[in-house]
């Protein structure tokens, strides 16, 4: 109950600070969002990606 | 006077009906229960009305005293009482009577910072996926990763004597690269270039006085224009004779713009132009 409160009276009361919060957040959401999803994409195909396997055909001079 | 006052009262009869002083008339012998003459309009009943008590239920009577009502019993009214009011509209309120629902509702405290959490996430989602959207068209539009690694081209320009002209092809187009002399320096900066049809100074269009860099698409319908030819010493466009001088300026024809400058860079250690 008091935290339901305390998230009203910070976020919700205002308006103005709740578009802030749901704008904030929704750069938060979408930097992490690709960070996980690319993430599961090299944990999914891992050994098959170029970055993998570059280093058996390319030699450092 | 006299005379006509005792004839008077020969004349006048006692009154037959004389009133109480509670203002109910006195009517010692007045037949109470006498019928009613023949009605033509009863429709042949005959007897005492339907809607009169019965005798044994009361009514008048004549006694010694005189004609007396009792009444033995209370009988149920012979007519419908009911009562009527003129109006019929329903009675006037003060504030509407809304019925209690306090009973049905929940708890606004409790719920309230979850509704609102949901709203927020749904926005959050939705921004999010906004701000994709356009992003993700926006990259549609940018040049791919094999357009990018042609569109930078290397020119040595240690290779250009001076006096000479070069062509070169970037990202489709001819781009024309020029080792001035030191008189067509001199002669592109003394002309008066703010008379010209697009005022541009020549300190403006080159980062080295020798080396003029510019795409070799005439401004006007896309030819190329010929080099070291036209009345300036500069280009000449065949296709409608537009005429520019040896800093590319628009200076004769119908060619609106001056050549354009292409982003370029030196870079001091080897002698090289890179364009793009």
């Amino acid at each position: 109950m008091s935290v339901s409160s305390a998230l009203y009276n910070t976020f919700f009361k205002r308006n103005s600070v709740f578009v802030g919060t749901v704008f904030a957040g929704a750069f938060a959401f979408g930097v992490g969002f690709d960070i996980g999803v690319t993430k599961f994409y090299d944990a999914w195909n891992k050994g098959k990606q170029w970055k993998d396997i570059r280093h058996k055909y390319v030699t450092e001079e | 006077m006299a005379t006509f006052q005792a004839v008077k009262k020969a004349v006048a009869l006692n009154p037959t009906v004389r009133t109480l002083p509670s203002g109910i008339p006195f009517a010692p012998l007045l037949n109470a229960a006498v019928r009613a003459p023949h009605d033509p309009h009863a429709h042949g009943e005959s007897g005492p009305r339907s809607d009169v008590a019965p005798r044994w239920a009361g009514g008048p009577s004549l006694r010694s005293s005189g004609l007396v009502t009792k009444t033995y019993t209370s009988v149920s009214p012979s007519v419908n009482v009911q009562q009527r009011f003129i109006s019929t509209s329903a009675v006037r309120k003060d504030a509407p009577d809304v019925p209690d629902f306090s009973h049905y509702r929940t708890n606004p405290e409790s719920n309230r910072a979850l509704s609102y959490f949901m709203v927020g996430s749904l926005g959050v989602i939705s921004a999010s996926a906004a701000k994709s959207s356009v992003s993700e068209f926006l990259q549609s539009m940018a040049a791919s990763a094999d357009v990018l690694a042609l569109a930078k081209v290397e020119v040595d320009l240690s290779t250009i004597p001076e006096g000479k002209n070069v062509i070169i092809k970037w990202r489709g187009k001819p781009v024309f690269i020029r080792h001035r002399t030191q008189s067509e320096i001199e002669e592109a900066r003394s002309s008066d270039w703010k008379t010209f049809r697009d005022p541009q100074s020549d300190e403006d269009r080159v980062k080295k006085p020798e080396w003029l860099v510019m795409l070799g698409v005439c401004t006007h319908l896309g030819c190329v224009p010929i080099g070291e030819a036209g009345d300036y010493g500069g280009w000449f466009c065949p296709c409608h004779g537009s005429h520019y001088d040896i800093s590319g300026r628009a200076r004769k024809g119908p060619a609106p713009l001056n050549l354009e400058v292409p982003q370029y860079e030196f870079s001091e250690v080897d002698e090289k132009l890179v364009i793009g």
